[in-house]
């Protein structure tokens, strides 16, 4: 195999992902320092950053990755950096801003020099890999973020480069968002050279600008608008919001992935005269080129996924400068779910007044003559999962969730609501569940149930955690200790994965007394404790330990492998079905995907598919009728067992 | 099917978790770079991949790009009805992506199926091959089924070299145009794991493809 060189040529044209752009354009501007919470779509920055900075010596100086606790904490440390005169990059999902707000509207006050800080936001229209797709536009507004909405990798890579000199030059914070589509859509890009970043820097002491109290809140206020109108007015000059001419007197203002979805959806219709001005940077908007662009329009049609931003600044500008056009926006395109091609052409039809592409037209009437008959396919536990073996467990010790609530939360388990195992009635935000519980344990007399998972356990769950313990919340809370980030793909969990920490031993630092630790892959073990969690009043805490089953089936056949090169003989460990019943516990409850029904000469059957079964054990030990058999090759060898946490 | 240099390919490759839909989009991409293709713009899907999910990839290119801009890829995603080929490595992906198929387009699917979680739970019907074709037929008669996975069992004893088969084929059906044989070879070697083993399922797959096209 090639080496991959794309962070380390000094030029050419290379095929990356958005985000491998965004890196990229980072390095062209010799960042220092970036720190992040792993979050859908903007976790493979740090994946990347990660490898590069194991891979290249170049980088081993300077260059620095941290994965945090959570995206608060992120921020500051980036803007620590920043403040020693380094330039620092923060990535984080939609919903990461969230949780980052806090410090961030105190980071864009003060501002980030000696320095010069990026964030990059990856927002989500559709939820394709989010429990919800929030408009975080509105930060940009409220913090004063002037924020780049690249198109293509080429524009990732571009307006980062910009964005870190900008921020440099203006003292202020930057945006770069992108959305799912814009992070994971691949294509060239050009290079151009790297910049080496500050290794050390030093911070000077200035007492106005860093503490941003009164009445320097006020003074670091005002000079945030003055930041803010010196970069407007600097827009034209920066060559990157583009027209594309045309004589129609309807145009089109749009930006990011719906330029693209925009003017293939008017090469669709056959309509080429209509001007399109796109947005490169979306905050803050220069008032000539807008005014310019829309003077001599009769109408404007704005498009952009989710909630109106661009059109209600657009609005602002007309009524500012008293032009007067029709605009039109929220009432033609849909403020939800992700765009595409087909569904910007047919508003566009409407709005034009002309008949929509046959070909658009056809596609989807015949794909809605048949899209109810195609069986779904949900995301689901992987073969073996633990979390997927612990639900099983709270179902079958509750009574399938009888007079019980089960307060879910982020991870692999926010599956858990998804038919068959539907083991979750509520989802919130990281931590949310348990948080939700304490309230909820005050006022019902059900039974109530919380989920966390380690990651989240350390991300914001300590602080829910602390106050169940202090109020003794009738809660039984179950932590899934299994060792990763697994959701997001398997970053560590900070301490925990290089075992300098004990979440067992925080729980009963913070005063929980009731504290268990089980294993997931015993479920008969557990459903005993869920019991006892469950007849005693009062917070109560089972920590399930099992790692995940992608990386400890990978750790197990590797550890296999090596050894049967050797030489040695292990035992080989498979499950077979005989005698089923098809009572369906082991499908439809345990729901694990290894397992499937098939039809031989008419007789319905359950078999174990072995390229997916990964031999946890878990279907062996649950069957009632006993009909799950183990069988061991090699019986008298070594046995090679998952590593303990 | 001929094409002008400068009309856009658009291809969907659909499939399920870890069957290599990521992996042969990329492919396409750098062979696409290799034979000097002026334009590539595909989006992948990330995040819930690993778990058992519907994956679909676009991918788009474009040998040689117009003066107006209007008239090049802007978009990463395909219109609807827009796709020229589809590349299913699981049958009734096919179906569930089909959103993007017209008449223009020529199916390249393996036949072997799997199961989501309500199916293997016997709460679903898996439907047959015969119903999914059918369906199809509404579309195009370019539907070419190949039992993938059972010539990579077959012939390597993995099913890990399903989508390079798979590839083969597609590229049998001529809606690859302007990316030789050389190039994928040349990025099977540059890239992937085993690169002896996934040129012959390359040609396994073009050999089959040749016979079932008939030519």
């Amino acid at each position: 195999m090639i080496k991959d060189t794309r962070f380390t040529d000094q030029h050419g044209t290379v095929l990356m992902l958005g985000n491998e752009a965004i890196v990229r354009g980072s390095l062209e501007a010799g960042v220092s320092y970036v720190a992040q919470y792993p979050g859908t779509p903007t976790s493979d920055i740090g994946e990347t950053f990660q490898t590069i900075i194991g891979q290249e010596p170049i980088f081993h100086e300077a260059l620095i990755h941290h994965w945090a606790i959570n995206e608060a904490v992120a921020s500051s440390e980036c803007a620590g950096a920043a403040w020693t005169g380094c330039k620092v990059l923060n990535p984080m999902k939609h919903v990461g801003l969230n949780v980052a707000s806090d410090a961030l509207s105190v980071i864009a006050l003060n501002g980030p020099n000696p320095g010069a800080m990026v964030i990059v936001v990856g927002a989500d229209p559709g939820s394709l890999g989010s429990h919800q797709e929030q408009n975080e536009r509105f930060y940009t507004w409220m913090f004063h973020f002037p924020c780049f909405e690249p198109h293509t990798p080429q524009e990732c890579k571009d307006f980062t480069k910009l964005a870190f000199e900008l921020s440099e030059k203006y003292d202020t914070v930057f945006e770069i968002r992108t959305s799912t589509r814009s992070a994971h859509s691949r294509g060239y890009v050009d290079l151009e050279p790297l910049k080496n970043g500050l290794a050390k820097g030093k911070f000077i002491r200035n007492i106005p600008k860093f503490n941003s109290l009164p009445p320097h809140a006020i003074s670091n206020h005002i000079r945030l608008y003055e930041r803010i109108e010196a970069i407007r007015s600097i827009i034209p000059t920066l060559n990157i919001n583009k027209i594309y001419p045309g004589k129609n007197s309807v145009g089109i203002i749009t930006s990011g992935m719906s330029f693209g979805y925009s003017i293939e959806a008017l090469n669709q219709l056959g309509i080429d005269d209509v001007p399109i001005l796109k947005l490169g940077m979306i905050y803050p908007l220069n008032y000539e080129e807008i005014t310019k662009f829309i003077r001599n329009l009769k109408k404007v049609i704005i498009i952009e996924e989710l909630e109106p931003f661009l059109e209600v600044k657009i609005a602002e500008i007309a009524q500012k400068f008293k032009i007067d056009i029709e605009i039109f926006g929220q009432e033609y395109f849909p403020k939800y779910n992700e765009y595409s091609t087909g569904l910007v052409a047919n508003r566009l039809a409407n709005l034009f007044g002309i008949e929509s592409n046959d070909k658009i037209h056809n596609a989807i009437e015949l794909y809605n003559s048949y899209k109810n008959t195609i069986p779904s396919r949900f995301p689901t536990f992987c073969a073996g999962c633990p979390e997927r073996a612990t639900l099983y467990t709270i179902l079958k010790a509750t009574n399938n969730l009888e007079n019980t609530v089960v307060c879910g939360d982020i991870g692999c388990f926010v599956m858990s609501f998804f038919p068959p195992q539907q083991c979750s009635d509520l989802i919130i935000c990281m931590s949310g569940g348990l948080s939700a519980a304490i309230g909820m344990s005050e006022k019902t007399d059900q039974k109530i149930i919380a989920l966390i998972g380690d990651s989240t356990f350390l991300h914001t769950g300590m602080a829910p955690l602390t106050e169940a313990a202090n109020y003794d919340s009738n809660i039984l809370l179950f932590v899934f200790e299994n060792n990763w980030t697994a959701m997001t793909g398997h970053q560590p969990v900070l301490g925990l994965t290089e075992k300098r920490l004990s979440i067992e031993k925080i729980c009963n630092a913070v005063g929980v007394s009731w504290v268990k630790v089980e294993d997931s892959y015993n479920p008969k073990q557990l459903i005993k404790t869920i019991n006892e969690g469950l007849n005693t009043k009062g917070f109560k805490v089972i920590i399930v330990k099992r790692e995940c089953a992608l990386q400890a089936h990978r750790w197990r056949q590797t550890k296999i492998k090596e050894l049967t090169q050797k030489g040695n003989k292990v035992q080989e460990i498979s499950y077979y079905i005989g005698g089923c019943q098809l009572c369906y516990e082991c499908a439809r409850i345990l729901s694990c995907p290894a397992l499937r029904k098939v039809r031989i000469d008419n007789l319905e059957e359950m078999q174990i598919d072995q390229e997916r079964c990964i031999k946890c054990g878990v279907c062996y030990e649950i069957c009632p009728n006993g009909a799950i058999r183990k069988s061991i090759i090699n019986l008298f060898e070594e046995e090679v067992p998952f590593r303990e946490l | 099917m001929n094409f002008n240099d400068t009309d856009i390919i658009n291809i969907i490759i659909a499939g399920t978790a870890g069957q290599g839909v990521i992996t042969l989009k990329r492919l396409i991409e750098f062979a696409a770079q290799k034979a000097g293709i002026n334009r590539c713009f595909g989006t992948e899907h990330h995040g819930l991949a690993q778990r058992e999910g519907a994956i679909v990839s676009h991918t788009r290119y474009q040998k040689k790009l117009n003066k107006n801009e209007r008239k090049n890829i802007q978009s990463p995603l395909i219109s609807y009805g827009d796709a020229d080929l589809y590349i299913c490595i699981e049958p009734v992906e096919t179906l569930r992506h089909g959103l993007f198929a017209s008449n223009k387009t020529t199916f390249a699917i393996n036949s072997y199926s799997i199961p989501g979680i309500m199916i293997t739970a016997g709460l679903e019907e898996y439907p047959s091959l015969k119903m999914i074709e059918k369906v199809l037929r509404q579309y195009s008669d370019e539907i070419y089924f190949l039992n993938a996975t059972e010539l990579s069992l077959n012939s390597f004893k993995s099913n890990q070299f399903v989508n390079i088969i798979l590839l083969g084929l597609a590229i049998t059906t001529n809606k690859l145009p302007f990316i030789e044989i050389e190039d994928y070879e040349e990025v099977i070697k540059e890239r992937l794991r085993e690169p002896e083993n996934n040129i012959k399922a390359l040609h396994l797959g073009l050999e089959n493809g040749r016979k079932i096209i008939g030519y």
